[in-house]
């Protein structure tokens, strides 16, 4: 009896195992595909059966993708803008989120149903008003826009909210009582033990701001001012029959979120589970 | 009515206001938004003196800046004669070009000199008030409308003009003469009907799968496919009646269905260019505007074309219709009428769309607008134009209809027939249900 | 450096200001970062919104008020009721494939398996890839004559390859193929938020299910289900928000080069962009704005009734 049921064990871990496996494999396909046509001829790419190594590799297609297109200038763009939204999000949603979490004060709870009732209006809602607004400031076609639109998030002061809730009270007051400002408090004591929590938000915000699409597309309509999302586009409605060229533009632009997840993630799946944003 | 604007200025006040109070600071720019959402009555007072002494930086709005072969040596040939301007470009690329263009403009850009791509693009911004009047300019500095081919009238709104030609294209037929060699089948002519050129089209495709040659190919443009259908001149594109599409439609999707040409919605979904399917030898004939002859020149030239053996010919066109009619598009100068530099930017203007511009044009492969028995020969003496003589004649056109003619609601009629077109092509929409989509939505428009 | 603020509490009677009130401006004072940059540009914006849907502009001429003659005409408008039906067929697609894929994904994932925090980072990486990227290489790898997708299939079945499905190209699979990429894309994310939920169920809880004599699959139904029902509902409310206002992944996997989508592939958010940006129509434009706002906030509501009445 103990056998049979270790054997369907056996026989369900295998199965399971083989399914993980699978799903992995596809998964991983069309990264592969990516890599192998990116150094590959534009005639090659198509070629059936295909050739995950390719014979001749064509190095070239790095190369030759910083001319065609101004790659260096769009990443560099991306970077900035990503850096910048990522460490002003940081500052003020932890800051406020001190506040609302381990201070009293008037209005505190409308104020926080307020963040959270705009966490579910789409910014599509209001996207065509805050246009208007940002172009009447001359915000359009300069960086700041997408900076100002994208650093104060309701969705990351929650976030760092649910990660303050759990740590407890005393631990403020004990500090308080030793004579540390609140400022004191949140820089010496929340912000280290919130590592998790920022990790979570850094790597949410950077790869967010990193792949946003439409924000630049309105607001960035000069090419020196583009990012790697609009660029890439641009490059693959240019250069629609350069296929080679293109696998190769999209490796180069999705390596710098991948260091910054990879970089990251030891503390991900804790920081979502501490903040609680399961709900 | 009046209080109705009487309300929505309210408004506009109270939005620009409250933004204004949102935020400090920038308080010029918030100034220069309240002012542009009333009519500006302001005049130019800031022109510099006279053009030609103090240093003046030009902005030019434009597309492609490294795929077109004529900016760079325009903007030379300028500054040879006016060492004291400099001029910027700003590259806006080449899709949603005319958006990005009022967007900008909208939004306040220090542009001076705006290129124009398209009529409905065109009567946006001249219904926005964004572009600078030039019929006194013209007259100030004798420019002779009668230059530019007719060009000049078919673009002007209330009897006044807000640009200036310099590039005047027509739509011919590439055809890649190794396929037809290969294959053992005449060279298309100069003269050919819509059935011969179905017909040579189907005698062309053969193959398949990566090896495969489609006869013809159609651009996922809405003008490679339905513009056929107005060349015999009984009908056009902004009278609100479709009905006449309907056999251009079936031909297109016969061809389509036939394998012939390739998918609309393959081409569509994978943003394919056609400058690409032409380039690897996969097209034998291609309809497209003369604007590719100086592409495909160059880049035969540089190795990445590999259709290296080409030629052209003259549009197909409707039986009973003189060979040589087909369909135009022209590109434009304009001046931003908030410009700091009118003067200078007018002046500028001037030179491109003059005939010294229209040299340099003519000398990159490019067709200008000012069109000469000079500039014709200065084009098909160019280094790597075909060398037979059909297609040295096919530059010369007998009637040219333009693409999109100037209609005060062109944008939004440019806009349901695009969404049309786009449905019957993916067969979203039989021909019949899109011809009909269009008839009503425009007419609902027009009659608004 | 901290010193002098460390001193100015005991200093506070000879201040101006008394304790509470200064109290308050120090949580003001952390809260003013945020919230101003979030009154500006998130709260003025919204405002505005329900403003202008009753209005007509261009963005030049001088507004016009004209009531609710925008809303009238979006009934009237069969594009955008193509664009709604598009958008709610998508969600009703997206919505519970990804939720049980990133449910399973999560409990394989939460077990102690070899080379785990591996399968976590390629689950979660479509995520963080570049969407226009993937959505390349998809079409690339789907298309329908030249693709390894087609070529395989038709090794297989032997069926020509003009005659399998077009993918994103044929109008009856495009959904199809756009809500199977939106899993592919999406489902680490979520699958994520659901192991930090498993995390969170006491373990305890399953040792004495399993002390009952409860078998897996009951288990899963009276420990795993119940205890999930916060994270659950959490995951439902981001996906079908953001089911609601997609429209990168449309565009880069139908749009072509010249941003156009079709009646099969017509979403809400194209139609607004459109409006706005292309016909300058920014009146009519948040009137659409306003009817998804409408909609996203309506489901969350039945959701949040929902959560009250089975979740706790």
């Amino acid at each position: 009896m103990v056998g049979s049921n270790k054997g369907i064990r056996m026989g369900t871990m295998v199965l399971v195992y083989a399914l993980l496996l699978a799903t992995v494999f596809c998964m991983l396909v069309p990264y592969l595909w990516m890599l192998s046509s990116s150094l590959k001829l534009n005639k090659d790419v198509f070629s059936f059966p295909m050739q995950w190594i390719p014979a001749h590799p064509r190095w070239e297609n790095f190369v030759d993708i910083w001319t065609k297109i101004p790659l260096g200038r769009f990443i560099f763009n991306t970077a900035k803008l990503s850096v910048i939204v990522t460490i002003l999000q940081l500052l003020t949603s932890s800051f406020a989120a001190y506040a609302f979490s381990k201070l009293h004060f008037k209005g505190k709870n409308v104020l926080f149903l307020g963040y959270i009732a705009t966490i579910a209006i789409p910014w599509q809602a209001y996207m065509v008003p805050q246009f208007i607004m940002m172009r009447s400031l001359g915000l359009n076609n300069t960086h700041m826009a997408i900076i100002l639109l994208q650093a104060f998030s309701a969705f990351g002061v929650f976030l760092m909210r649910q990660f303050y809730q759990g740590v407890p009270d005393e631990l403020c007051e004990a500090a308080r009582i030793d004579g540390l400002s609140e400022y004191g408090i949140w820089a010496r004591i929340m912000l280290p033990l919130s590592k998790p929590a920022l990790s979570t938000l850094t790597i949410f915000t950077f790869v967010s701001t990193w792949n946003d699409f439409l924000g630049p597309m309105i607001y960035l309509t000069k090419t020196d001012l583009k990012t790697i999302q609009i660029g890439l586009r641009m490059f693959i409605s240019q250069y629609s029959a350069e296929y080679g060229l293109i696998m190769a533009a999209s490796v180069v632009s999705i390596i710098p979120v991948v260091i910054v997840f990879l970089a990251l993630q030891k503390y991900f799946v804790q920081g979502v589970a501490a903040s609680g944003i399961k709900g | 009515m009046n209080h109705k604007r009487l309300y929505g200025m309210t408004f506009a006040t109270v939005l620009s206001l409250s933004v204004l109070a949102g935020c400090s600071g920038n308080n010029n720019e918030a100034n220069n938004a309240a002012a542009t959402t009333a009519p500006s009555t302001g005049s130019n007072a800031s022109a510099s003196a006279e053009p030609g002494q103090d240093p003046v930086t030009l902005k030019w709005a434009l597309w492609d800046w490294e795929a077109t072969a004529y900016y760079k040596p325009l903007i030379e040939a300028y500054q040879k004669e006016h060492p004291n301007v400099t001029i910027e470009y700003v590259d806006l690329g080449s899709t949603d070009y005319m958006t990005m263009l009022s967007t900008q403009l909208s939004g306040g850009a220090d542009l001076d000199i705006l290129t124009i791509k398209d009529i409905p693009g065109y009567s946006n911004l001249v219904k926005q008030n964004h572009l600078e009047p030039l019929k006194g300019f013209m007259s100030a500095n004798s420019i002779d409308p009668s230059l530019y081919g007719g060009t000049v009238e078919q673009i002007e709104v209330n009897d006044e003009v807000y640009a200036l030609p310099f590039r005047s294209d027509f739509w011919i037929v590439y055809y890649n003469k190794d396929l037809f060699d290969k294959a053992g089948v005449e060279y298309p002519t100069n003269d050919m009907t819509f059935d011969q050129y179905d017909e040579l089209a189907r005698k062309m495709t053969s193959g398949s799968g990566a090896e495969k040659v489609y006869g013809a190919h159609y651009h996922t443009w809405r003008s490679a496919v339905q513009l056929f259908g107005i060349l015999d001149g009984k009908n056009t594109v902004v009278d609100g009646n479709y009905d006449f599409l309907k056999p251009t439609y079936e031909r297109i999707l016969k061809e389509q269905e036939d394998g012939i040409v390739m998918d609309y919605a393959t081409l569509k979904t994978s943003s394919t260019h056609y400058s690409g399917v032409f380039y690897n030898n996969s097209v034998a004939m291609m309809n497209m505007g003369s604007w590719f002859i100086a592409t495909q020149i160059e880049k035969v030239k540089s190795g990445e074309s590999q259709a290296t053996n080409w030629g052209i010919v003259k549009y197909p066109h409707p039986e009973g219709v003189e060979a040589g009619t087909t369909l135009g598009t022209i590109t434009s100068l304009a001046v931003n009428q908030k410009s700091k530099h009118k003067e200078a930017a007018l002046d500028f203007m001037k030179f491109v769309t003059g005939e010294t511009g229209a040299t340099v044009i003519a000398s990159t492969g490019t067709i200008p607008a000012i069109k000469n028995d000079e500039v014709i020969s200065s084009i098909t003496s160019i280094d790597g134009f075909p060398a037979d003589d059909n297609s040295k004649a096919a530059l010369t056109t007998v009637k040219t209809y333009l693409e999109m003619p100037m209609h005060e609601k062109s944008a939004d009629i440019e806009v349901i027939l695009n969404e049309a077109h786009d449905n019957i092509m993916t067969k979203n929409a039989t021909i019949d249900e899109g011809l009909k989509d269009m008839n009503t939505r425009v007419q609902e428009l027009l009659n608004n | 450096m901290q010193n002098e603020t460390v001193l100015q509490p005991k200093k506070a009677p000879k201040s101006l200001l008394s304790k509470g009130v200064r109290d308050h401006l120090v949580a003001y004072s952390f809260i003013a970062p945020n919230f101003i940059g979030f009154a500006i540009f998130t709260l003025v914006p919204m405002f505005f919104a329900f403003v202008l849907a009753f209005v007509k502009w261009d963005g030049s001429n001088p507004m016009e008020f004209i009531g609710f003659d925008n809303f009238t005409r979006l009934m009237r408008d069969t594009t955008f009721h193509k664009a709604l039906w598009n958008t709610i067929v998508y969600t009703i697609g997206v919505v519970p494939f990804t939720m049980a894929v990133a449910l399973a994904l999560a409990i394989l994932l939460n077990q102690r398996i070899i080379a785990r925090n591996f399968m976590r980072t390629v689950f979660f990486f479509p995520y963080v890839a570049s969407l226009v990227a993937v959505a390349a290489v998809w079409n690339f790898i789907f298309s329908p004559t030249m693709g390894p997708v087609n070529n395989i299939l038709h090794l297989i079945s032997g069926v020509p390859i003009e005659d399998l499905p077009r993918w994103a190209a044929d109008k009856h699979w495009a959904m199809f193929t756009v809500i199977l990429f939106t899993v592919w894309k999406n489902m680490g994310y979520y699958m994520v938020i659901y192991l930090a939920g498993l995390q969170g169920i006491n373990p305890e809880l399953y040792e004495a299910a399993e002390l009952d004599g409860a078998n897996a699959w009951r288990r899963f139904r009276n420990v795993t289900v119940p205890q999930l029902a916060p994270t659950t509902f959490f995951v439902l409310m981001i996906l079908v928000i953001n089911s609601f206002k997609v429209y990168d992944i449309f565009i880069n996997l139908f749009a072509g080069a010249d941003n156009q989508l079709n009646d099969s592939t017509r979403v809400m958010v194209y139609q607004i962009y459109n409006t706005a940006f292309r016909s300058l129509d920014y009146g009519y434009a948040s009137a659409m704005a306003i009817v998804l706002f409408l909609l996203v906030l309506g489901i969350t509501i039945v959701q949040f009734r929902g959560e009250k009445k089975y979740g706790q």
